[in-house]
């Protein structure tokens, strides 16, 4: 189940791989402007 | 109750509930007289932790001679003796009958009133800095094992000799600030202890061996306490020479063991090398690994460097921000002995003055169902994180809140789809008038920010004593945990034209709460896709983890919101006030009535 | 006017603008603001102090109260982090209800973190007291649940502070629970062999 899950930085836009479990609610931090505010991308088939 | 940790902590101030885990000793603390016939038999050695490792112990064993309880340890996992056929010596031997090899670890459940978190600190392990060679050369030691070479009771009886050969040394070093004030390795603050630690060891070392010659080399000597600097004076007399520059490196000379220091020598200029038979690392302190363990049961907060984090610096230097808590000793910051007696007998004061009135009020800050809108769907039950709202969703009977238990953080309240759930001093109604008070005069301007009160809020107010400047815009809006603020509050805020949200809370691990900043993250994740499916972009809603010590960064942050607020276009704004607009009916006249945010969250609660 | 809390009872908001010396007033226009103040919705009056916390500025407090009859107290000074405390007992003092104060934090949130923008520090200490305002106008009574306290401690570590946490409490003549995660008591400091500054010895 836990791997890794594509994410984007809604304060500085930057795209970055995390770690990811469906239905964990975890802390996570931009690694380039350490805003909080990181959003899964939802998988589009791609 | 030695060998035990608290495993978890249930209540509040008054009424605690702590469950305490008793290892398993194998040895009966009472019956055990401490005679040592079992240490005679027992054919396991071990490397002795009190004395640093600088001499062995049986499996079983007496910590130190005047440990108290005055009784042995077993430690079973270097013990033959659970195997029965491989040993069973010690019991033979033992005429109390006081082992027992089947002895399971025991939880028991203690009421107390108040908490003294006196946890302490662990010591810097100096390993990783390379360039003292500590593990590398033997005669490269820190000032703990020190503590134990010179102690007459430790492994040497007191001797300070070299590990190598076993001889008195002629020349000691001491290197100041091991692991402490340093950005790149260990820790930048200042450990406070070891200064003075140094200058007594010089003095220790200079009144059994007058002839062996002391070196201290230093950043600076903090001897700022009472009767410090006369002792830093008395070891200058008595011969320790101090020497201000920290060596680069050090040498181990492979014939004699004996060690090389390279060194700026900063008052005088020009690099030097120095002899010494042995190196003293004055190392520094740091908080205990297991404080996060104690940090989540008990709610508690950390400052940047690790230490707990007291209520307020000056007024409440020993109270945890958590009512009923308190703190002493090095857990809250490196201390000495002295400072960490005082701090203790205020702590004790202090969990005095609140016990001996007997009773105390807690803020009355609590949820209240209604039950005319409940619909005994049982989500709440879930949501409170200290399982205070039971519900029979079979019988379809309204919600019920336990007062005593609820804790008040009001996740509860904004996830009740139908706002069943008011929250006491923090309702509904009251957060949507701040909401609309603010946005009523020239919103494009404006970043609403909703903070949390014992972390984010707490960030704000570190930002303030600080002086760091952040731009004007931003107005916060204070709830007691971010799990409060709905999902209509924010978009009843960009239905009032903002063109910045943000939400601030705790870090996961600082939540006061237990986890109820987890629903925070829950619902911004929805807003987020919900917020894009009406066109409106996501990056409008910040999320933002900062706790009470990030001054720094609550600056940081509202920099960085007013950059995006300044991205959001008249249009923008326009287009969302236009598409939300049915978040804000019934229109302000009415105050007396909540407003529904979305069709999915229904009516919700009338402001009681 | 509609101008009615929850209850019925006609809203009488007092504002209470603190410059805290030069604190707040050293960015803020505070006459400005107590000015401003004076013409939001359900304020009857307003004061304007030097350090509202102090005991003079408790005492107008309570005299505001009493001689406008004031039902809900704004104080627009410090975080209410620091001095909630402090006012929530002048407001009980006056014969009022605790939780029907509310503060906007002017300084830590204002003053201090915008000290080169005076008029828009200016400005956004307008907002925050029109929010503080907003929010007090629709407060309401608490109870506070009052709830005894077991007469016993928990002591967390037994080093050098915790046993002399746990003696002072002990002398007191409570119960005390002492936990240690080690087989012995004494923490550090037992391994030490003379301690700073008697130089004498440690167990
Ligand atoms: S406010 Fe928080 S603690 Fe109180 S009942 Fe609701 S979820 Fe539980
Ligand atoms: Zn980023």
């Amino acid at each position: 189940m836990a791997g890794e899950a594509k994410f984007t930085c809604l304060r500085c836009g930057c795209d970055f791989m995390l770690p990811f479990t469906p239905g964990v609610t975890e802390e996570r931090t931009c690694p380039k402007c350490m805003s909080n505010s990181v959003r899964r991308v939802k998988q589009k088939k791609d | 109750m030695a060998y035990s940790e608290v495993e978890n902590v249930a209540g509040y101030v008054g009424n605690f509930t702590v469950t305490v885990r008793k290892k398993a000793r194998y040895v009966d603390v009472k019956e055990c007289t401490a005679c040592g016939d079992c240490i005679d038999v027992c054919p396991v050695t071990a490397p002795d932790e009190f004395e640093e490792g600088l001499s062995t112990r049986k499996a079983i064993y007496q910590p130190f001679p005047q440990a108290v309880p005055s009784a042995f340890v077993l430690n079973i996992d270097e013990c033959l003796g659970n195997n029965p056929i491989a040993c069973g010596k010690c019991l033979e031997v033992c005429d109390k009958d006081c082992i027992d090899y089947d002895d399971k670890d025991k939880l028991v459940d203690i009421d107390v009133g108040t908490i003294i978190v006196t946890t302490g600190m662990a010591v810097y392990d100096p390993t990783e800095l390379d360039e003292f060679g500590y593990t590398r050369y033997e005669n490269v030691i820190t000032s703990m094992e020190f503590e134990r070479l010179i102690n007459s009771g430790g492994p040497t009886q007191g001797h300070l000799i070299r590990l190598t050969d076993l001889k008195e040394p002629k020349t000691v070093a001491f290197i100041q600030c091991v692991g402490s004030r340093s950005e790149n390795k260990g820790n930048p603050y200042c450990s406070n202890i070891c200064c003075m630690n140094t200058v007594k060891d010089c003095l220790l070392i200079k009144d059994h061996y007058p002839d062996v010659k002391l070196k201290v080399f230093y950043i600076d000597i903090r001897a700022f306490g009472k009767g410090f600097e006369d002792l830093f004076q008395r070891s200058k007399e008595k011969g320790a020479v101090y020497i201000r520059g920290i060596p680069g490196e050090i040498e181990e000379d492979p014939e004699t063991k004996s060690l090389k220091l390279y060194v700026e020598n900063t008052t005088e200029g020009g690099t030097e090398c120095h002899e010494a038979d042995m190196v003293i690392l004055s190392v520094g302190v740091h908080p205990r690994e297991d404080s996060s363990a104690i940090q989540k049961l008990l709610t508690l907060q950390r400052s940047q460097d690790g230490f707990f984090l007291e209520a307020h610096p000056k007024l409440k230097p020993v109270d945890a921000a958590t009512q009923g808590v308190f703190f002493a000793g090095c857990a809250e910051g490196p201390k000495d002995i002295k400072d960490s007696v005082t701090q203790a007998g205020a702590a004790a004061a202090r969990a005095n003055r609140l016990m001996m009135q007997g009773k105390v009020s807690v803020e009355a800050i609590t949820s209240t169902i209604i039950p005319e809108l409940c619909k005994a769907c049982g989500i709440c039950v879930n949501v409170c994180p200290y399982h205070a709202i039971s519900c029979d969703t079979e019988a379809k009977t309204p919600a019920t809140v336990v007062e005593a238990a609820c804790s008040g953080c009001g996740a509860c309240s904004a996830e009740c789809p139908f706002g069943a759930i008011t929250m006491k001093h923090f309702t509904d109604k009251q957060i949507e008038s701040q909401i609309d008070a603010m946005l009523e005069v020239d919103p494009q301007d404006k970043v609403l920010a909703f903070a949390c009160n014992w972390c984010s809020y707490s960030g704000g107010d570190l930002a303030g004593t600080n002086r760091f400047q952040y731009p004007p815009n931003v107005r916060l809006i204070r709830t007691m945990c971010s799990g409060r603020v709905d999902k209509k509050f924010v978009l009843r805020a960009f239905a009032r034209g903002a063109p910045i949200v943000l939400l601030s809370g705790c870090h996961f691990a600082d939540c006061h709460y237990i986890n109820a900043v987890h629903w925070t993250q829950r619902r911004v994740e929805k807003l987020w896709d919900q917020l894009e499916k009406k066109g409106i972009r996501p990056d409008r809603l910040q999320l933002e983890w900062i706790s009470a010590a990030e001054g720094q960064k609550f600056a940081t942050v509202m920099r960085a919101v007013e950059e995006l607020r300044q991205k959001v276009t008249p249009e923008e704004v326009e287009h969302t006030k236009r598409v939300l607009k049915d978040v804000l009916e019934p229109p302000k006249k009415d105050p007396a009535k909540g407003k529904p945010a979305e069709s999915e969250s229904a009516a919700s609660g009338v402001a009681v | 006017m509609a101008n009615l809390d929850g209850g019925g009872e006609e809203l009488r908001v007092g504002v209470f603008v603190c410059q805290c010396g030069h604190n707040i007033a050293g960015t803020v226009d505070c006459d400005d603001v107590a000015k401003f103040s004076e013409g939001l919705e359900g304020v009857v009056v307003v004061y304007n102090n030097k350090y509202t916390c102090s005991e003079p500025g408790q005492l107008e407090i309570k005299k505001g109260i009493d001689e406008n009859n004031l039902n809900r107290v704004v104080v627009a000074s410090c975080s209410p982090r620091m001095h909630e405390p402090t006012f929530r007992a002048t407001l009980v003092e006056a014969g009022l209800n605790p939780y029907l104060l509310e503060m906007a934090n002017l300084r830590e949130h204002c003053s201090w973190v915008h000290m080169n923008e005076k008029e828009a520090a200016t400005e956004k200490a307008k907002d925050l007291v029109k929010m503080a305002v907003a929010r007090a106008r629709s407060l309401e009574a608490q109870d506070e649940m009052v709830v005894p306290i077991t007469q016993k401690a928990l002591v967390i570590g037994g080093g050098i502070a915790g046993v002399q946490a746990a003696l002072d409490l002990a002398d007191a003549g409570y119960k005390i629970y002492l936990v240690e995660k080690e087989p012995s008591i004494g923490g550090i400091m037992a391994a030490i062999d003379k301690t700073y500054p008697t130089m004498d010895c440690s167990i």
